[in-house]
């Protein structure tokens, strides 16, 4: 019974934690990007306080049932995909709910998100949101080839679905995965590229191209919700792919107070180095057309891809 | 005042007012010649974004809507239209000498002269078109409104909204516009 | 001295074309004036035979006190680098003037203003009658007997506090202890 209430308790914390790392990072590139362009930018905290004054607006204004359901449908996607991944390995506090096919279950859960915020912004009838779901979805089709292939690659090496394993085959081996699968590694960068909708893919939310995309008619709590949800997901995307390629953070049987720290520490060192890297690469582009940025996808991610399959299977 | 005014504030209150103040969203819509000086208020040499004002895409994800100069009739009833749009707490900046007593333009035949008849206004900036400096010290202002709690004129606008369009119907006559839910 | 000997050129081309009056006004710059119902041949004229291939601007001038609204067709040659301006003159009370649209394109833009700001109609003119307005049913504004003072005082709330405005000149030729010469006294507020 204990045993079940320290679970409950970790995984209050992990949401906790996720929530907050994320919008801190959203707060870091805001900050970034501001110095990088010769100005002082906004506080570290900043999405904090956004999200503080949309929580705070006196009048909500919604567009029917599914209008009211699109950040839900975000925050119980996040959420849920959330507990599949194992933030700290085999930490008796961040419980992750590992089972043999989760790799697999993960890459469709992960686009239940965008499910929800689609239909919602289907809902409310502008014809805004209703191009830019389309073009997001066009673009989903364009990344998630890629890391399919590269996730199909490191399966097919280690013979294995569960992350849990392959975190424990880098542990045992002491290489990183990076580096003994390189092709997979840059075709899941390449792609995730895409993922974090950073320029020069950020052509489905442009508030100036589109009057920004699906959240054009949400405002208030429904913003602040769909927000929160936006940053739980980046922690989500990077913790996998520092579970996947970087061997993870944490050992497996210490849960004193000072590892679990340490492993915390080492985690967010890890995910924030992941992340510069859609982040340096989106302060020197432009954006790019929907088409083009398929285009994009299709060329070099997915010949990686391939090869890191066919490596794979030669190896 | 008594003491007993002064910290009738509650904690919750005072959160909210500090979030608002510190996170302005400005609705990105440019009404008059005045708009030339947005560009380079949010931009490097005197970055607006170190005070938490961002640019918002739709009047349903902003708080500010800035009236930048001459309102012609026509461009007046767009504007409430976007005004009726936004959410509470909303406010709304004045520039230039056009919206305070009709400026250059106070004998045309198309331009309003008093921009405070036709929705609430909370700051003006006076100038013709006031520099960069100018709004900032403007947005620093309704910052001190907005902690002193006197900011509440989207709610006002509703309760005396018979007034406001008796003026506003006097000047549109075309009057072809749907009741929002507020 | 100028060499004006394109301009003259011009001119005289036109002139033996058709028996009209003109001027070279300065360097670059031709007037014509013309009857109304001759307008539509002369512009053909230009443009076809004399290179003046670009319809620059239609204005309109209004001489109330003999009566009549004053048209000009700007004209500009891009080789010769010469304007030449067509005048006409328009009876004031029922002003109809021909719709030139068929010679150049962006001559609808230009007259569909003449027609919501002056009152000038020309007959097969295809476009909406609101043009920059919205919901104007008063007289057309830029006629010079249209008060716009009035109308603005008796439409728009005026915020008090304008009456003891000070101009601009006025008050810094005081300051600095000038006088306005007497050529320029014709537009004090006095």
């Amino acid at each position: 019974m204990e045993d079940l209430g320290i679970k409950i308790l970790g995984a209050i914390l992990t949401t906790i934690m996720a929530f907050a790392v994320g919008m801190t990072y959203g707060g870091i590139t805001r900050k970034l990007t501001a110095r990088v362009q010769n100005r002082r930018g906004p506080t570290i905290w900043q999405n904090f306080i956004d999200l503080l004054k949309l929580q705070s607006k006196k009048s909500n204004i919604a567009h029917g049932f599914m209008g009211h359901m699109a950040p839900a449908w975000i925050i119980i996607a996040a959420i849920t995909t959330l507990m599949f991944i194992p933030v700290l390995n085999g930490n008796l506090w961040f419980p992750n709910l590992t089972f043999h096919g989760d790799l697999i279950f993960l890459l469709y859960i992960m686009v239940f998100g965008s499910l929800g915020m689609a239909l919602g912004a289907g809902q409310t009838g502008n014809p805004n949101s209703a191009i830019g779901v389309s073009r997001g979805l066009s673009q989903m089709v364009g990344f998630e080839i890629p890391f399919v292939l590269a996730l199909v690659g490191l399966m097919v090496q280690y013979q294995t679905t569960s992350i849990k394993d392959l975190m424990e085959v880098q542990q045992q081996t002491g290489i990183w995965i990076m580096f003994s699968n390189p092709f997979s590694f840059l075709a899941a960068i390449l792609a995730s590229l895409g993922m974090f909708r950073y320029s020069p893919f950020d052509i489905v939310g442009a508030p100036a191209e589109l009057a920004s995309g699906p959240v054009s008619e949400f405002g208030g709590k429904y913003l602040g919700t769909m927000m929160s949800g936006g940053s739980i997901f980046a922690f989500i995307k990077l913790t996998l792919f520092v579970d996947l390629f970087m061997g993870g953070a944490g050992n497996g049987s210490d849960t004193g107070i000072w590892a679990t720290l340490l492993g915390i520490v080492i985690l967010l060192v890890k995910t924030f180095s992941l992340y510069m890297i859609p982040v340096f690469y989106g302060w020197v582009s432009p954006r790019y057309r929907t088409e083009q940025s398929i285009q994009y996808f299709y060329r070099w991610p997915l010949a990686l891809g391939i090869i890191s399959v066919i490596w794979a299977v030669v190896l | 005042m008594s003491t007993n005014e002064k910290n009738s504030k509650t904690i919750l209150e005072y959160i909210s007012e500090w979030s608002r103040k510190h996170s302005l969203f400005v609705m990105a819509y440019g009404t008059g010649c005045g708009a030339i000086e947005i560009p380079s208020t949010m931009t490097s040499r005197y970055d607006a974004e170190r005070f938490g004002i961002r640019g918002a895409a739709t009047p349903r994800q902003a708080d500010v809507l800035l009236i930048t100069g001459y309102l012609a009739t026509k461009t007046l009833k767009r504007v409430i239209r976007v005004y009726e749009q936004m959410q509470n707490p909303k406010y709304v900046i004045a520039f230039g000498s056009c919206t305070i007593n009709g400026g250059m333009y106070y004998d045309s035949y198309n331009t309003i002269n008093s921009l405070d008849r036709y929705i609430p206004v909370d700051v003006y900036i006076n100038g013709c078109m006031p520099r960069p400096e100018a709004v900032i010290s403007g947005f620093v202002k309704l910052q001190e409104e907005i902690a002193a709690g006197r900011c509440h004129k989207g709610e006002k606008y509703i309760e005396n909204l018979e007034w406001y369009r008796a003026n506003q119907k006097k000047i549109i006559k075309n009057w072809r516009m749907p009741d929002y839910n507020w | 001295m100028e060499n004006l000997e394109k301009e003259n050129n011009i001119l005289l081309e036109v002139q033996n074309a058709f028996k009209i009056k003109g001027k070279v006004i300065r360097d670059r710059r031709v007037e014509v004036m013309v009857s109304k119902d001759m307008v539509s041949s002369v512009l053909l004229f230009l443009k076809n035979q004399k290179g003046f291939i670009h319809l620059a601007h239609i204005a309109c001038i209004d001489f109330i006190e003999e009566g009549e609204f004053q048209l000009v067709y700007v004209t500009w040659s891009p080789e010769q680098k010469i304007h030449v301006m067509v005048k006409t003159r328009v009876d004031r009370e029922n002003p109809v003037m021909e719709n030139i649209d068929n010679i150049w394109d962006q001559a609808n833009t230009y007259e569909r203003e003449m027609r919501e700001m002056y009152g000038i109609e020309f007959p097969g003119l295809v476009g909406d009658h609101e043009f920059i307005l919205e919901d104007w049913d008063e007289m057309p504004p830029m006629r010079r007997d249209f008060d716009t003072h009035a109308y603005a005082h008796k439409t728009f709330y005026q915020r008090p506090g304008r009456e003891d405005a000070q101009d601009v000149r006025e008050t810094i030729t005081k300051r600095s202890g000038e006088v306005i010469p007497e050529y320029a006294k014709k537009y004090s507020r006095e």
